[in-house]
């Protein structure tokens, strides 16, 4: 598929994916280099950026994301901005006030979250490359779902200017492809220091020492409440491992399960915060009844613009940052995170990277995730979780496949600034593991 | 009656806080604007160091113990102004805490001083709608809060105009320094208190803090119970008006602003010297060379330039000389020079050859009011001549003042009075005072009276 077919048929297989909220028009790619799309809460000039929510609708960003732009510099067009979870709050991409991205494999099946739709056009777009945004496991668990290659690295490593802020602690922007060497090409291009993010700006170097992934540890916390075909496809990816030469050692990590309380405390108190911009002035939607004052106002412009799952985490993270509660829930959290970052360490003091399934399931039914409760979905997470909060850089690949044919993941941990292992991995995995490509209809 | 303030302050800054955008007087609303003092989805704030900088000198100037480790944080309430509804301030380790600020001999303790941004500007437009400004949106502030320590209105007042000649003076704050201060006024009579929300001005202060006095004490006599409540002042009616009672008080959820890290200032707050405050500066003047307090705060009130003139006249020449010439003619013509953009360095010059007795008294006086004035030496001598002549003729007829000076300084005013009123306006008021001073000293000197 040469870019001029992706472009011209782009309009077509949108209709029949839903992985774009907005799209180019160009069906001449010009002197690009590649293609590329984002996810939706990435800001770019020449589309609008609404990250999933009604809220946003309309807003035209002034300035284009970090990420982006060094994208577009390194000659890529951007042809779409990918559906989501509205502002990354899920882990189906159901969560949206917007359009629900496909599963390639499925189409009656969700595509993972909340970058679902970046997961979505990076299986189905031959050469494509995705940029997606993990806060919780937003980029990993769509990986696995859509049986593509995702990374987030370090946070840190990559500005988050013109990201629209989730959880402002966690969040990290990575690189989703069908092609396992995308991760290292593309991380190279967006990380780096930069100015407008001062959190980019400790970063060490991206090594590329050729250094190798040589052990992984397996921790029991992470084969626990998986499915029966999950758990088979990991113990054989495990044995492929040690024939490609990996050491494979079980260990235990107690913390882990603490990980997901202090995660979904610190994210939707961040979040919280974030989303009290949205009062219907200056940008995006602003159609309300302007005859009420303002309090009134705002207060029924979000009731309406805002989805469910917004308006429940934006009441748990008030909830957990108010007087009274704040060191109980908020503060306690923050100390849970170094519990968490000490354990990786503790492990990953003698191990290249913790490997564990990435989801504990594949890719569910979109009648089903309408029966889960939000605390079912957000127990999902659990795998994905504890890397996110200790902001260690991790990657999903694809290992396998259930009875139905869904895409099953794996997911490598790696320490900090310690991208490099993760590459390696991806990339000899790739020649081992046979990959079975969605069959593609426009 | 516990009065405590809250003080606001906008630092100097040439940018704003988090954005690039200028700090300057805006050609229209809206035009020193940016995604981030805007807060459009996707921009984020970088700090201006300077802003930390200038908190740490606030700090160590209010006596505060300058955090090792500082860092922001969210304050999240719904305002119009308020670009992000997040604003951007510090709650946990601010920059300084527990200080001590000394009102003439009272210690005022300071609870803590921290830095966050401004809000934009909300103007009614009628009854309906309102017009937002965001030009000020992200003008860096210091908060300084005091305890409960002030007495009475009069002294919050004395206490505010005090501290502000300090920071003006410790920040280099522009001259319409005081038009930037803003403060909130904690006060009760009894034992619940109120708040005043965000008066500007000395005076405002001190008219919204009696009139709170006023209405409390009322409702105490008449057997009434204060409610603890949030005020505002009406300017125009001088009266102060509920806002809101203490149980509808925002819980504004604070969280660590996760965009902009935890910042190591140790080793910034050591290299940071701060000038002297005007306050300390005229008491340590005061004591070590032995004038009394009322002379050094003259000196220090006038310029802090001359008092440190003063400094070094009484170091090479002696504290004596100093108070006759620096605090006498060089005093007198400060204005002058400064008008004229000279320095004071002649001036220490002659008093130095004054001292070693190459010049009379005379010339002495004559010389520096050249130096200073930048007249020509005739000009001068005849003006000095003149004003000394009428002063010299007054005292012949007049002789109990220099007997009664011995006694009261004030006996001095008649005669001030009288050549005021009959140099035709050829001499300022501070040179005749001085004139008249000095030529009523060497009488007493000559006459043996002390």
């Amino acid at each position: 598929m040469t870019m001029r077919d992706v472009l011209s048929g782009l309009k077509e297989t949108n209709a029949r994916y839903s992985m774009f909220h907005s799209m180019t028009d160009d069906v001449d790619p010009g002197d690009a280099k590649f293609l590329f799309s984002a996810k939706d809460n990435l800001t770019s000039k020449d589309m609008e950026t609404c990250a999933g929510s009604k809220i946003l609708i309309g807003y035209r960003p002034a300035f284009d994301a970090a990420a982006i732009s060094k994208m577009r510099d390194a000659g890529g067009k951007l042809i779409g901005k990918c559906n989501m979870d509205e502002f990354g709050f899920g882990t189906f991409s159901y969560n949206s006030g917007l359009e629900i991205p496909r599963n390639p494999y499925d189409l009656e099946r969700a595509c993972g979250g909340s970058s679902g739709g970046s997961a979505c056009a990076a299986a189905v777009f031959e050469g494509h490359v995705s940029l997606g945004v993990s806060t919780g496991g937003s980029i990993c668990c769509p990986a696995s779902f859509c049986g593509v290659y995702g990374i987030a690295p370090t946070y840190g490593r990559v500005s988050r200017y013109g990201l629209i802020d989730y959880g402002n602690s966690l969040d990290k922007i990575g690189i989703i492809s069908a092609d396992a060497g995308d991760l290292r090409r593309y991380i190279r291009v967006i990380a780096g220091k930069d100015p407008r993010d001062p959190t980019s700006c400790v970063q060490p170097e991206l090594r590329d020492e050729g250094r190798k992934m040589r052990s992984v540890a397996v921790p029991k916390e992470g084969i626990e409440g998986l499915s029966k075909e999950v758990e088979a496809a990991f113990k054989e990816s495990l044995e492929s491992l040690k024939g490609m030469g990996l050491d494979v050692e079980y260990v235990e990590m107690p913390s882990l399960k603490y990980a997901m309380p202090a995660y979904y405390v610190l994210a939707t108190s961040e979040a919280s915060t974030n989303l009290a911009r949205y009062v219907g002035m200056r940008y995006g939607q602003q159609e309300g009844d302007h005859s009420l004052k303002f309090d009134d106002y705002f207060s029924s412009f979000r009731s309406e613009y805002f989805g469910d799952e917004a308006k429940r985490r934006i009441l748990l993270g008030t909830y957990t940052r108010m007087a009274g509660f704040r060191d109980r829930y908020y503060a306690k959290a923050l100390k849970v995170r170094q519990v968490v970052i000490r354990d990786y360490k503790r492990v990953l003091a003698d191990h290249d990277a913790v490997l564990a399934p990435t989801m504990p399931f594949t890719a569910p039914r979109f009648d089903d995730i309408s029966k889960m409760s939000a605390l079912d979905s957000y127990k999902a997470d659990y795998l994905t979780v504890p890397a996110n909060i200790a902001g260690t850089p991790h990657m999903s690949a694809p290992c396998g496949y259930d009875s139905n044919g869904m895409p099953i993941g794996m997911q490598f941990v790696a320490d900090h600034w310690n991208e490099e292992v993760l590459f390696d991995i991806a990339e000899r995995w790739q020649r081992s593991f046979e990959a079975r490509r969605p069959e593609v209809k426009a | 009656m516990k009065i405590g303030l809250e003080i606001h302050v906008q630092l100097p800054t040439r940018s704003k806080m988090f954005c690039s955008c200028p700090t300057t007087d805006a050609p229209a609303p809206n035009t020193h604007v940016c995604p981030t003092c805007l807060g459009m989805p996707g921009s984020r704030p970088v700090l201006n160091r300077k802003v930390l900088e200038y908190g740490i000198m606030l700090a160590k100037m209010l006596g505060c113990k300058v955090a090792d480790v500082t860092w922001f944080s969210r304050k999240t309430y719904f305002y119009p102004d308020m670009s992000k509804s997040v604003q951007i301030t510090q709650y946990d380790n601010p920059i300084g805490e527990g200080g001590v600020y000394y009102l003439g001999k009272k210690p005022i303790r300071i609870t803590r001083i921290h830095v966050e941004e401004d809000p934009g500007k909300t103007k009614r437009v009628g009854d309906l709608s309102s017009l937002i400004d965001y030009n000020r949106s992200g003008i860096p502030l210091a908060e300084i809060v005091t305890e409960p320590d002030l007495s009475t209105p009069a002294e919050a007042r004395e206490f505010l105009g005090q501290l502000i000649e300090d920071i003006r003076h410790v920040i280099d704050l522009p001259g319409d320094g005081e038009r930037s201060i803003r403060c909130d006024c904690n006060i009760s009579v009894g034992k619940e208190r109120c708040e005043v929300k965000n008066v500007t001005g000395l005076k405002n202060v001190e008219r919204a803090l009696t009139f709170e006095v006023v209405r409390q004490t009322k409702i105490l006599k008449a057997g009434g119970k204060i409610d603890r409540e949030t005020r505002r002042f009406d300017e125009e009616r001088g009266v102060t008006i509920s806002v809101r009672k203490k149980e509808f008080e925002a819980d504004y959820g604070y969280i660590d602003e996760p965009d902009l890290g935890i910042y190591h200032i140790k080793e910034m707050a050591d290299s940071i010297k701060i000038k002297e405050s005007p306050q300390k500066m005229a008491a340590r003047i005061s004591a070590e060379y032995g004038i009394d307090q009322k002379m050094a705060k003259q000196l220090v009130s006038a310029s802090v330039g001359l008092a440190e003139t003063f400094e070094a006249v009484a170091k090479e020449s002696g504290v004596q000389n100093a108070v006759k010439w620096v605090a006498g003619p060089v005093s007198a013509g400060w204005k002058a020079m400064e008008a004229r953009g000279g320095t004071p360095d002649e001036a220490v010059g002659i008093i130095r050859r004054f001292a070693a007795g190459e010049i009379t008294d005379t010339e002495c006086a004559m010389e520096i009011r050249c130096a200073m004035t930048g007249e020509s030496a005739e000009a001068a001598a005849g003006a000095s001549q003149d004003l000394e002549r009428i002063v010299s003729e007054y005292l012949d007829q007049n002789p109990e003042i220099v007997s009664d000076y011995a006694k009261n300084e004030k006996a001095a005013n008649k005669a001030i009075g009288f050549v005021m009123r009959n140099s035709g306006g050829k001499h300022s008021s501070a040179e005749v005072v001085e004139a008249v001073k000095r030529l009523i000293e060497s009488r007493m000197r000559s006459h043996g009276v002390r």
